[in-house]
């Protein structure tokens, strides 16, 4: 079974956040180390960080076929900072690397406690959208 | 460089998917199913899926033991992610008409659908992850 971890982050600016050094590279060790734990143990799809906001557009097709592109947000949008897609036996597995991705460090080693989305994801459409 | 083309909806616009026309709902898929194939052959398709709904979501937080904590409760309103695509592309401008294609794609009596797709690029790390 395939699930997405969705980390969100209601952060509108751009950059990373402003902790010491250190708290930061903790805090990218820490994801480091849980990637490889999870490509040993044979469950990691693909892990990605995106880039910042700022960066963001939203695009919507226009009359003619060309994009129409706006990079304006709501302050209050949460955005998508990074995602895991795992292949895991159950939920609870699924529930557990989230749990680990939710503790990451932060600001003086203290765990950040993020909230992170937990998603199925289909194998196809399911017979009744086609 | 490698883009996620991230298309977002709420229930109420999954209840109304549901209630096209099962011909608009296969067109609809048709396009993907052949914006898919397209990116194929020019080589810039890394990955698409979609996503189960809502219901089935958790919102999971680690306690301090390290035992997850889980939600499963979201509001109505709440944006949710229906599926996305991974492309790698030249250029910024290229992972926009991608997904100004994506956003064509038609729904009920073959209007488009004007969903609008949000353009993320993964950021670019070196070394080993």
């Amino acid at each position: 079974m395939k699930y997405m971890l969705m980390m969100n982050t209601m952060r509108a600016g751009a950059g990373v956040p402003a902790w010491p050094k250190a708290d930061l590279q903790a805090h990218i060790a820490f994801m480091h180390s849980l990637n490889r734990d999870l490509r040993d143990s044979g469950e990691l799809v693909q892990a990605e960080g995106l880039s910042f906001p700022n960066q963001a557009r939203l695009v919507r097709a226009g009359k003619d076929g060309v994009p129409a592109t706006d990079g304006i947000f709501p302050e209050s949008k949460e955005f998508l900072a990074g995602f895991w897609i795992v292949d895991v036996d159950n939920p609870e597995q699924a529930y557990a690397i989230a749990a680990r991705v939710s503790a990451a460090p932060g600001p003086g080693g203290a765990p950040l406690n993020m909230a992170i989305e937990v998603r199925p994801i289909m194998s196809a459409p399911p017979p009744e959208m086609l | 460089m490698k883009y996620i083309l991230l298309m977002s909806g709420t229930e109420a616009g999954v209840a109304s998917y549901h209630t096209w026309a099962q011909s608009d709902r296969a067109t609809h898929m048709q396009t993907l199913h052949g914006i898919e194939k397209e990116l194929k052959e020019t080589g810039e398709f890394v990955a698409t899926q979609p996503l189960t709904g809502p219901k089935e979501a958790k919102v999971v937080r680690g306690e301090k033991n390290g035992l997850p904590v889980t939600d499963g409760v979201f509001p109505e309103a709440k944006e949710f992610l229906l599926g996305y695509w991974i492309v790698d592309v030249a250029t910024h401008d290229r992972a926009c008409a991608i997904a100004g294609k994506i956003s064509a794609a038609p729904g009920p009596g073959g209007i488009p659908t004007n969903v609008p797709i949000e353009v993320r690029q993964f950021l670019v790390r070196d070394g080993a992850r």
